[in-house]
């Protein structure tokens, strides 16, 4: 059995909008699992505040790249379990996920049924699902990787200002090294897998507040991807041989 | 869908209407076939009707009734209790396996003289049987409900802040619900198999002691009489589980549309 991940070591500052990039099969996720407390590493420490993590870590809200809302429970009650869990007061759990569901532009959907909501709409139900009990720490697992480019834009863009809001935590994994620099503070490159570690980091010193469409037009960001792509590029490569393909092979298939 | 439903029913009926008619024809007096053997519609009509005029035969209907409701919840009760157990504990679920899968295979219809012999004659016996084919059906589809669910529902589900209490009941019992509600056409009618091949074995009352009792006597006119009452009753059986199948599954896909149409 091969180690999905060595060496990496890295910290998030309070506050920050941390990327992670990588190729397919790197353990980004992994290090997501982590970070949730859903794994435990087999060697090494995860640190949340300070302290070490041995259960499920109770700081952060995981948003996942599949559909995870409960098919049997309406938007509002899929916004309402997170609170119920905790024990709140069943009305103030439910004013309080109305009052999110207004938040991610969904007010007036309360009643629906996931299969009834569209794609980018469930993913804005389970962003409110796991904002709503106010986690310090956001982790995003390519959660908008399979919604269409305009929605996707639009999402991103809500996603930064919920954030400029409420200056939460965030570790945002993608594969998509345009996402990555469009939204982060800084940009770490995984190696390519197994026993995958971190290579690179890099600082995205661009403005904000952001627009994710405009921000790809401002000069810095050509230079910042093109740094960044020349570290990726060798890592992707180096992918595709473990895996016995080759990019070319693949786009002749 | 409904307008479809509807298209076809004046055919339906018509078959009915045709196979009734011939029936009645074929077996008059002179005809080609002996009503001795097999009864007349006309007479089996008026023996129905007869049986509700006098009342005579509520007592069997509600007999039946009471064994079938009690066969289900129980044998169902179990299932799922079953299911979720082994569903959660792969070692139990290895060492019952075998034995699960032999029993399932083997004709329940054996063990009815068994019953009889342990719990009686009565309402018990009949339960007991039911149980044995309602159990495996539920059994069945909790252990595959629990073990399919999506563990990113999980994950998700503890990221929320669920205990394992919490997931069992948020998660993992709608899940497997989904299944067993799938199967509760089929589960229901087995319970009702159940009463009704209990009583014709051996009973003092029930749908099937009314059948087994003409039988005896060489009067086909009740057996088909009580034939005719078990079909109706089977139907409304149906109607109903149907009617809570729609509700319990309102926020599926196919159900939901299918209701609003």
């Amino acid at each position: 059995m091969y180690p999905a991940l060595e060496r990496v070591s890295f910290t998030v500052t309070r506050g920050e909008f941390l990327a992670i990039v990588g190729p397919t099969g790197c353990g980004k996720s992994t290090i997501l699992n982590l970070a949730a407390g859903l794994l435990r590493p087999t060697s090494g420490r995860v640190l949340s505040f300070g302290a070490p993590l041995l259960r499920i870590n109770r700081h952060a809200a995981y948003l996942f790249q599949q559909d995870v809302l409960l098919p049997w429970k309406t938007a509002l009650e899929n916004v309402m379990l997170g609170p119920l869990l905790h024990r709140w007061p069943r009305r103030r759990a439910a004013d309080e996920a109305r009052r999110w569901l207004v938040r991610v532009g969904l007010g007036g959907f309360e009643s629906r049924y996931p299969h009834q909501l569209s794609g980018g709409m469930r993913k804005r139900v389970a962003l409110a699902q796991s904002l709503i009990v106010g986690p310090s720490i956001l982790l995003m697992d390519e959660p908008f990787s399979a919604l269409d480019v305009h929605t996707r834009e639009l999402m991103e863009n809500d996603l930064l200002a919920l954030w400029q809001e409420e200056r939460k935590t965030i570790v945002f994994v993608t594969h998509d090294l345009e996402e990555a620099i469009a939204l982060s503070d800084r940009v770490l490159v995984l190696a390519a897998g197994p026993g995958s570690g971190v290579i690179g980091a890099h600082p995205v010193a661009l403005p904000r507040p952001r627009d994710v469409t405009e921000v790809r037009l401002h000069h810095d960001f050509r230079e910042i991807y093109r740094t960044i792509w020349g570290q990726l590029r060798g890592e992707v490569l180096r992918a595709y041989a473990a895996q016995g393909r080759s990019p070319a092979a693949e786009e002749e298939a | 869908m409904i307008s479809r439903r509807f298209r076809l029913l004046p055919y339906q009926l018509g078959l009915l209407v045709g196979l009734v008619l011939t029936w009645q024809v074929t077996t008059r007096k002179g005809g080609w076939v002996d009503p001795f053997f097999f009864s007349r519609p006309s007479e089996i009509a008026a023996r129905v009707t007869q049986w509700f005029a006098t009342g005579s035969i509520y007592r069997h209907l509600w007999t039946t009734a009471l064994e079938t409701v009690l066969a289900f919840l129980v044998g169902a009760g179990l299932g799922v209790a079953f299911g979720f157990v082994l569903a959660r504990n792969r070692a139990l679920a290895g060492v019952f396996d075998p034995y699960l899968k032999i029993a399932n295979a083997m004709p329940r219809v054996v063990l009815a003289p068994i019953f009889t012999l342990w719990f009686g004659l009565g309402v018990l016996s009949k339960v007991a049987f039911g149980v044995t084919l309602v159990f495996f059906i539920v059994f069945f589809n909790t252990y595959q409900g629990i073990r399919e669910v999506d563990a990113n529902l999980l994950n998700n589900t503890r990221m929320l802040g669920a205990t394992e209490r919490d997931l069992t009941r948020h998660v993992l019992l709608p899940s497997a619900l989904v299944w067993i509600l799938s199967s509760l056409h089929t589960s229901v009618g087995l319970a009702l198999v159940g009463a009704v091949v209990g009583e014709y074995l051996g009973s003092g009352r029930g749908l099937g002691y009314v059948i087994s009792q003409a039988e005896g006597t060489f009067d086909t006119t009740g057996v088909f009489a009580g034939m005719t009452v078990l079909a109706v009753f089977t139907v409304v059986v149906d109607l109903m589980v149907t009617w809570v199948e729609r509700r319990l599954l309102a926020w599926k896909p196919g159900t939901v549309t299918a209701e609003r149409a």
